[in-house]
């Protein structure tokens, strides 16, 4: 059903990665772009930071339908878990009558509120991980393909992550991403991909490797000088001797290769964080407003680390609000609003807001339906984009009514996606420098849909 | 005193390994058949896959018991119980303030406990069948606590009863709301809360997609992957477990813990649970008007007799054991023994853990690329302090940050998802070679580092020389290292000898011997302490052959 068309990575798969950049220069008529096998460097700075809500975003309470009939169906379904209508923060895109205030904010969210009507937020309405559009007939005839496992929480995850469908791809599109361009970025001091919030499928790519460091940065390592007069000099040649020497096991191997990176970049890192800019901004105390913060950071020391493209993912976890929602939910969604309107703030103060997207991603949407004190996993579901570069104040894709047995309700109020998590990541793709030909590197399953550009981005 | 840095720049600049011979386990003839005495290095081997941590005392019980006599005399301790130590303390102002000592008696059992091989397999089953501290059971240390015991008591139980306790214990009802889950109220939109139902079959029991008896994917004739079960079936289970919370309670909603109800299995309540009739695995049907203990009873045995169950759990423990790649013939071997132990009993967990001990391939006569796994970082701190008598001038280790250091702690997973996945497969050469390695997906650039701090603080200075120690901090006694540290070869053949087994690659000895040319051997802690820590950090103390 889906086109298989021979692209670059197949290629590179089929050819052996070292082999593959000389043999594109003289293979003719291959359609590739200019972003591999040249050194040419990007000549501006963009960042991409990936805020992932672990355990499944009940979103449906995010962003709220504010008409009087889209609220009634959205109150109807939801019963026990709608929010008020008046107490929904209003909000009106650009694209529907002023004054008409169609959509709400989850009222802990007033600071996504200001962001939104100041032009410098979006969402994106009931997207997910699809392989193609698929209808409720569809999916139930099983007469498209879809992505497997659905409602499960790692399996979903592993979807967003990388957009793999049926496939068994390890890859992320973060990582892949970061293939593309590594010819392009070879001066920078640390990786394209970096994680505050552990190891990702996300970042995961064939040729490059993401940097895993904590919160607020790596950590040094205490036993280590670089001063060649002191013993902890040696200490550190002979534990980076260890390191480097062969094993016979392959699980040394992996694990000595892990050493070595946090050898090569502990120093180089953790020197850009501490001589970073001062920020006025003041981050939330909290594990999000902490790892946005180091983010903000190491944006602010971007030319003393050379770099020209980053991807950093930061996570929290608490969404999988199963029971006590409704207690729960203003901590979690104004935690979200609050940290990323002050990374937003940052950027400003850097001079950088136009050069930096923050997005959301999340597990899954979650059912319309309760199961008396909370919700289960499901499918769509909403996200936001906040940065200087988001054509803000509008809401992209389909924004469907939230009713039970509707034309996209699969059961219980798991909503099939009317956009593709595909679209959502080509389009910050294309933005921070993919070219079109290789969106379907990025996005392997762009070409199913008919916009492969959501038009978020400036 | 720097002149043995030549001999160091060398061997940076020429790259030299140092492998040859270094790995001596590699050179070893094939397995002795049982007359021939088992090596000091296989009792090590035996030891880190069955023990939280070799030690020379240790292994010589093994080579004097031999491997099936040693597990069949573990196979019959009682288990170390962490509730009554609990329970004995006085309550503190915040409940939560017991957790740390409930980390405490959790590394005293580990530590110290007669039962190693059972206490090593309960740290296997709170990695399959989670809860965590992290999130709303951190007020309620009593209850994982009694959830730990509960593990520990069917550790080599039947797998049948295992997940009739971890279904009704009140830890797992709050963790996965399965507690206060009540039948539909079609009035309201209400159906019963899916958490549950969905972990049990996906993580606890059969997983996603039908297995073959050694464990490899089954395939449709359209060559693709069979689900087990899909949405109808989940809700199918998430109807048989409405009606139960805290048993005693004199409410069902909004039912509170008690420090006596947090302990013992939760109760039903008929009238919150659904009578209808529920579709389970392959087609069996529930009909309606049971009871909800007679649901649950029929719902269990229904993913008992699952056919994944066995090699299910088989990749699963021998994973946690043995090797994170375990062959098709080995995951079938214990996956038999599964499905009957010999007497016609399926789900016999005792015989399942022996059957994985006593592989060939968990003392492989060849060893191979993908033969062992890295350690969890939690056993490579046991392992020290087995090692060297890690303990602390109160006697307890308090070390609820472990999760913090280590990326792991007893009861401390983020996620039901565990602290890694079990199909993780780091980039490069291990997943260039389709296989696995779950723990490495916690030994990130940060931890590693975490972790390698530590072991410089617990080595230099958390040791039994140490005259400003806390009443808590746990320290380690090289005292008798200290003795010999003049003798640099003397003093890496003790600690290789204490740590690993007597195996230790050219690489690191050379590396040890030139940083300790370079410190006077009147300084022996700084020797001792020196020889330990890069012992403890190095990649062949990490693996687990």
């Amino acid at each position: 059903m889906i086109m298989k068309k021979i692209n670059r990575r197949d290629f590179i798969r089929t050819t052996g990665a070292a082999a593959a950049a000389a043999t594109f220069a003289s293979t003719p008529g291959l359609a590739y772009s200019q972003s591999i096998g040249t050194s040419a460097p990007f000549d501006d700075y963009r960042a991409l930071v990936c805020v992932f809500l672990h355990g499944g975003n009940d979103s449906f309470n995010m962003l709220v339908p504010n008409t009087t009939a889209e609220y009634s169906a959205y109150a109807a379904s939801r019963q026990n878990l709608a929010i008020a209508q008046q107490d929904l923060l209003p909000i009106n895109p650009t694209s529907l009558p002023a004054g008409s205030n169609p959509f709400g904010l989850h009222p802990s969210m007033a600071t996504t509120q200001t962001l939104f009507e100041s032009g410098n937020a979006a969402f994106v309405a009931n997207v997910g991980p699809l392989v193609e559009p698929t209808t409720k007939d569809q999916y139930f005839n099983k007469s498209v393909i879809l992505p497997p496992q659905l409602f499960s929480h790692n399996d979903q995850q592993a979807q967003w992550h990388s957009l793999k469908g049926a496939s068994t791809s390890k890859t992320g599109w973060a990582g892949r991403i970061a293939d593309l361009i590594r010819a392009s970025v070879a001066n920078q001091q640390m990786a394209t991909n970096a994680s505050l919030n552990g190891t990702t499928l996300f970042q995961s790519a064939d040729e490059t490797i993401a940097y895993v460091m904590g919160q607020t940065g790596p950590l040094p390592f205490t036993g280590f000088s670089n001063d060649p007069g002191s013993i902890l000099f040696d200490q550190k040649l002979a534990f980076e001797s260890i390191v480097n020497a062969q094993y016979d096991s392959i699980y040394e191997r992996g694990f000595a290769e892990i050493q070595r990176r946090a050898i090569d970049a502990a120093d180089t890192v953790s020197q850009a964080i501490a001589t970073a800019p001062t920020l006025n901004t003041v981050f939330p105390n909290s594990q999000l407003g902490m790892q946005l913060e180091t983010v903000a950071k190491l944006i602010g020391n971007k030319d003393q680390l050379q770099m020209q493209r980053q991807i950093f993912f930061i996570g929290i976890g608490g969404f999988d609000s199963h029971d006590d929602q409704n207690q729960n939910q203003p901590g979690l969604l104004g935690g979200v609003s609050d940290a990323m309107s002050a990374f937003y703030a940052a950027t400003e103060e850097l001079n950088l807001a136009d050069s930096v997207t923050a997005f959301t991603q999340s597990d899954f949407g979650r059912t319309l339906t309760s199961n008396g004190d909370g919700t289960d996993h499901a499918w769509g579901g909403n996200q936001l984009v906040v940065g200087g570069a988001v054509q803000g104040r509008d809401i992209y894709g389909a924004y469907p009514v939230l009713e039970l047995g509707g034309d996209i309700d699969t059961g219980g109020g798991r909503m099939i996606p009317t956009t593709s998590a595909d679209q959502l990541a080509a389009t910050l793709a294309n933005w921070f420098g993919i070219p079109d030909v290789d969106l379907d590197i990025v996005a392997p399953n762009i070409d199913n849909f008919v916009q492969r550009d959501l038009g978020f981005m400036v | 005193m720097k002149t043995k840095l030549i001999s160091l720049f060398v061997s940076l600049l020429l790259g030299v390994a140092g492998c040859g011979g270094g790995s001596g386990g590699n050179k070893q003839p094939p397995p002795p058949p049982p007359p021939v005495p088992i090596t000091k290095a296989e009792a090590f081997q035996f030891l880190n896959q069955a023990t939280f941590g070799a030690t020379e005392m240790a292994a010589n019980d093994v080579i004097g018991m031999r491997y099936a006599a040693w597990i069949d005399d573990q196979l019959q301790k009682p288990a170390s119980l962490q509730l009554p130590h609990i329970q004995s303390l006085p309550l503190p102002q915040f409940m939560g303030q017991l957790q740390a000592d409930r980390v405490d008696i959790w590394f005293r059992n580990a530590l110290h406990g007669d039962d190693q091989l059972r206490q090593r397999v309960t740290f296997a089953l709170s990695e399959i069948m989670v809860v965590s501290q992290l999130g709303a059971l951190n007020n309620q240390p009593y209850s994982l606590a009694s959830y730990y015991d509960m593990l520990a008591r069917n550790a080599f139980g039947n797998y049948r009863d295992l997940i009739e306790e971890v279904t009704l214990h009140p830890s797992m009802g709050v963790y996965l709301s399965m507690l206060g889950n009540e039948k539909p109220d079609a009035a309201n939109n209400i159906r019963p809360d899916e958490n549950f139902a969905r972990e049990l079959m996906q993580l606890f029991s059969i997983g996603l997609v039908e297995l073959n008896l050694d464990g490899t994917v089954k395939t449709d004739t359209q060559g693709q992957p069979i689900p087990t079960y899909d949405q109808s079936i989940i809700e199918g289970f998430a109807h048989v477990y409405s009606g139960w919370t805290y048993a005693g309670s004199p409410i069902f909603r909004g039912a509170r813990a008690t420090l006596a109800s947090q302990v013992i299995p939760m109760q039903l309540w008929q009238s919150f649970h659904d009578t209808g009739p529920k579709t389970l695995l392959n087609g069996f049907m529930i009909p309606a008007g049971q009871l909800g203990e007679q649901d649950l009873a029929d719902a269990l045995d229904n993913v008992f007799n699952h056919p994944n169950v066995g090699p299910f759990m088989a990749i699963r423990l021998i994973q946690r054991l043995v090797t994170s790649n375990p062959s098709p013939g080995y995951v079938s071997r214990v996956a038999a023994v599964f499905n009957n132990n010999g007497q016609g009993v399926r789900g016999d967990l005792g015989a399942v853990v022996r059957a994985i001990l006593l592989d060939p391939e968990a003392q492989p006569a060849m060893r191979m690329d993908l033969d062992g796994k890295i350690k969890e970082p939690l056993l490579r701190l046991t392992q020290l302090w087995r090692a060297y008598d890690g303990t602390s001038i109160s006697g307890r280790y308090p070390f609820n940050f472990a999760y913090i250091i280590f990326g792991q702690g007893p009861l401390q997973a983020p996620h039901v998802f565990n602290f890694f996945s079990p199909f993780y497969s780091p980039p490069g050469e291990i997943r260039n070679s389709g296989l696995v390695a779950p723990e490495l997906e916690i030994a990130t650039e940060y931890l590693n580092t975490y972790v390698t701090n530590y072991m410089l603080g617990q080595t230099f200075g958390l040791n039994s020389t140490n005259e400003n120690l806390n009443p808590d901090d746990v320290y380690i006694n090289f005292e008798a290292e200290m003795a010999i540290a003049a003798d640099i070869d003397l003093l890496i053949d003790t600690v290789a000898g204490k740590l690993l087994g007597g195996q230790i690659s050219d690489t690191l000895r050379n590396e040890i011997a030139g940083m300790l040319a370079l410190v006077p051997e009147t300084d022996t802690v700084i020797r001792v302490a020196e020889t330990i820590y890069f012992v403890v950090t190095s990649p062949e103390y990490a693996y687990q052959r």
